[in-house]
């Protein structure tokens, strides 16, 4: 079977560079190239992901973390899409006279965003969630706006002529047409989210895979730091995966249009599996879930925070707004 | 990239672009003023430009904060375009073998490494140019790698059989058809390096304006956070329209835009 064989030193190939990497990172650890106090094993690291999955304690900063992101990311969906909608199909010229103002407003630094809200709304998750709206909305209202334009006005003229209402027309033709480049949108979207939802969870906040990995490296608890980071590396890439995974599955007739995310453009990908009702259904049903049980959690954990800042234990640490790194 | 469509008459949309701009300024101005957003945190524009020019610091701050972002988006330029190149254009195995590699370091997360670099660099220069340069890199470097595999294969066969030896190949048929992509990865990598400076200074410096930004939000001056942040999203912006300009002018005959 000459094709299995293929596939199987292809995969082979692929991974030796992360298998190189983490065996350099073992070696140097034992072999002491590097201090083992600053660069624990790659196997203790290990260790220490699976004694904080038994504890608690990452599953729930991981909960916490996905519903900030997936609240963050509604708002910027049900703020960006609409708009994009109207935007892009009944008001063209709006969409390009506002256009170099909502590129300034892109531009707008997140760090600011959270410093400027911060001040005004205070430290609460309302900052959060506000924080990582407006870093994913920008994508998506430049993807929806790019899409609803650029759909082939063929169909649209089309559709027109067999006597389609403005309502049918965006049902059946602008909406499943403009699809595939709105989910390019929302993965790049998706992508700096969280991003910057863990850099805004290090800065601001008591809860979080940010915080947690933070405040690992604030007490010297080397191998829980290292630990926390490398569950965030891996999450952000086994996201970007899923995303491009399911980009290719859901919409297999288009070319994959965006690589600089992520990973080389390589065609001729085979789609195994395409996602149907029920898969879909599944899929949001489990998102919504882990929005109500992280919010739960973030709920719980905010107010375990609050008892114990007014009693007479205040915290592993309080100030993080421009204390130190390595302090 | 502009969203072009059925234009009414050749002036009028420049015209509205920049009506809805002085529209916004205006508004910043005139609502604290009037009263509806209270100036104590919302101070007008023209109190914020006052603030950047009555205190020379903020020049200071700004040249200090310009030298870094520029030098971690050099740092990634030096760094991924050769990986790219070469992982693209002559090392296929290579580069199967790296890219699950490079696309993990690619979602590492700088300020979540920090706390790693800094044990390794400590706080200072290093630690904030790997900060500002680490997400940089590979954007520029996967761009490359893509701009190298897409060249035409008919006109490098043509090429090759012209007699065009492997650097003339390399000079004047792989990298200018690299270069569309080259420099729309170079654009979105200059995006990241001005967010990732603000989250550096911000983290531990004594200079720049992030750090001016953390002072004043600790010590509640918001007209110190207004003029910080005027400076900040200018200077991205200028970055931006530059790097735009430069690849029109290098890519005369195709210029591809990124949709953000």
């Amino acid at each position: 079977m000459p094709e299995r064989q293929n596939a199987l030193t292809s995969l082979l190939l692929r991974s030796s560079g992360i298998i190189f990497f983490l065996i350099l990172w073992e070696a140097s650890s034992r072999l002491r190239w590097i201090d083992p106090y600053f660069l624990p094993r790659f196997s203790v690291v290990v260790a220490e992901i699976g004694r904080l999955i038994q504890d608690g304690s990452l599953i729930s900063n991981l909960a916490i973390s996905s519903a900030r992101a997936i609240g963050g990311l509604l708002i910027a969906c049900l703020v960006g899409l609409p708009l994009g909608f109207i935007f892009g199909r009944w008001f063209p010229t709006a969409a390009e006279a506002l256009d170099p103002l909502l590129r300034i407003m892109s531009q707008v630094n997140p760090f600011l965003v959270l410093m400027a809200s911060t001040l005004i709304l205070g430290f609460g998750e309302t900052t959060k969630f506000l924080v990582i709206a407006w870093v994913s909305v920008w994508p998506l209202l430049f993807y929806t706006i790019t899409a609803v334009r650029s759909v082939d006005p063929l169909l649209i003229k089309t559709a027109r002529s067999m006597g389609i209402s403005e309502s049918g027309l965006l049902q059946q033709i602008l909406i499943p047409a403009s699809l595939p480049t709105i989910f390019t949108g929302l993965r790049i979207s998706a992508g700096i989210t969280f991003f910057i939802l863990v850099a805004v969870e290090m800065l601001n906040a008591s809860s979080g895979l940010g915080y947690f990995e933070h405040n690992s490296a604030m007490n010297f608890e080397i191998a829980g730091m290292y630990a926390a980071a490398t569950v965030i590396v891996l999450l952000g890439f086994l996201l970007n995966r899923f995303l491009i995974a399911l980009e290719r599955s859901l919409f297999a007739w288009r070319a994959p249009a965006d690589f600089l995310l992520g990973s080389v453009h390589t065609d001729k990908k085979r789609v195994l599996w395409r996602p149907g009702r029920f898969a879909t259904a599944t899929a949001a049903v489990m998102i919504l879930l882990l929005l109500i049980s992280g919010s739960f959690e973030i709920q719980r954990v905010n107010s375990e925070r609050a008892s114990m800042l007014s009693g007479e234990n205040p915290g592993k640490h309080a100030r993080h707004l421009g204390s130190e790194v390595g302090k | 990239m502009t969203f072009s469509g059925s234009h009414s008459s050749p002036w009028r949309i420049p015209f509205m672009k920049i009506i809805a701009v002085v529209l916004v300024a205006v508004a910043w101005e005139l609502f604290p003023k009037l009263g509806i957003l209270t100036s104590n945190t919302f101070p007008p524009l023209s109190k914020a430009l006052a603030t950047i020019f009555s205190d020379h610091v903020f020049a200071k701050h700004a040249v200090t904060s310009i030298g870094r972002a520029y030098g971690g988006l050099t740092v990634a330029i030096l760094a991924g375009l050769p990986l790219g190149l070469l992982l693209g254009g002559w090392f296929y195995r290579l580069q199967q073998a790296l890219e699950p590699l490079m696309e993990l370091f690619g979602q590492a997360n700088p300020v979540i490494l920090s706390h790693i670099v800094v044990l390794f660099f400590g706080i200072g220069t290093g630690t904030q140019l790997f900060v500002i340069s680490w997400l940089s890199i590979w954007p520029i470097a996967f761009s490359a790698i893509n701009g190298v595999r897409s060249v035409d294969p008919q006109i490098l066969k043509m090429a090759a059989s012209l007699g065009l030896g492997r650097w003339r190949l390399f000079t004047s048929i792989i990298l200018p058809s690299a270069a569309p992509a080259i420099i729309t990865g170079v654009r979105l990598s200059a995006g990241y390096a001005f967010i990732m400076l603000i989250a550096a200074e911000l983290m531990g410096a004594t200079t720049g304006l992030g750090y001016v930004m953390a002072t004043s939000s600790e010590t509640g001056d918001m007209n110190g956070l207004a003029a910080a942040a005027l400076i900040i999203t200018v200077l991205a912006l200028l970055t931006d329209l530059l790097l735009k300009q430069a690849g029109k002018r290098i890519v005369v005959w195709r210029y591809q835009g990124v949709v953000t």
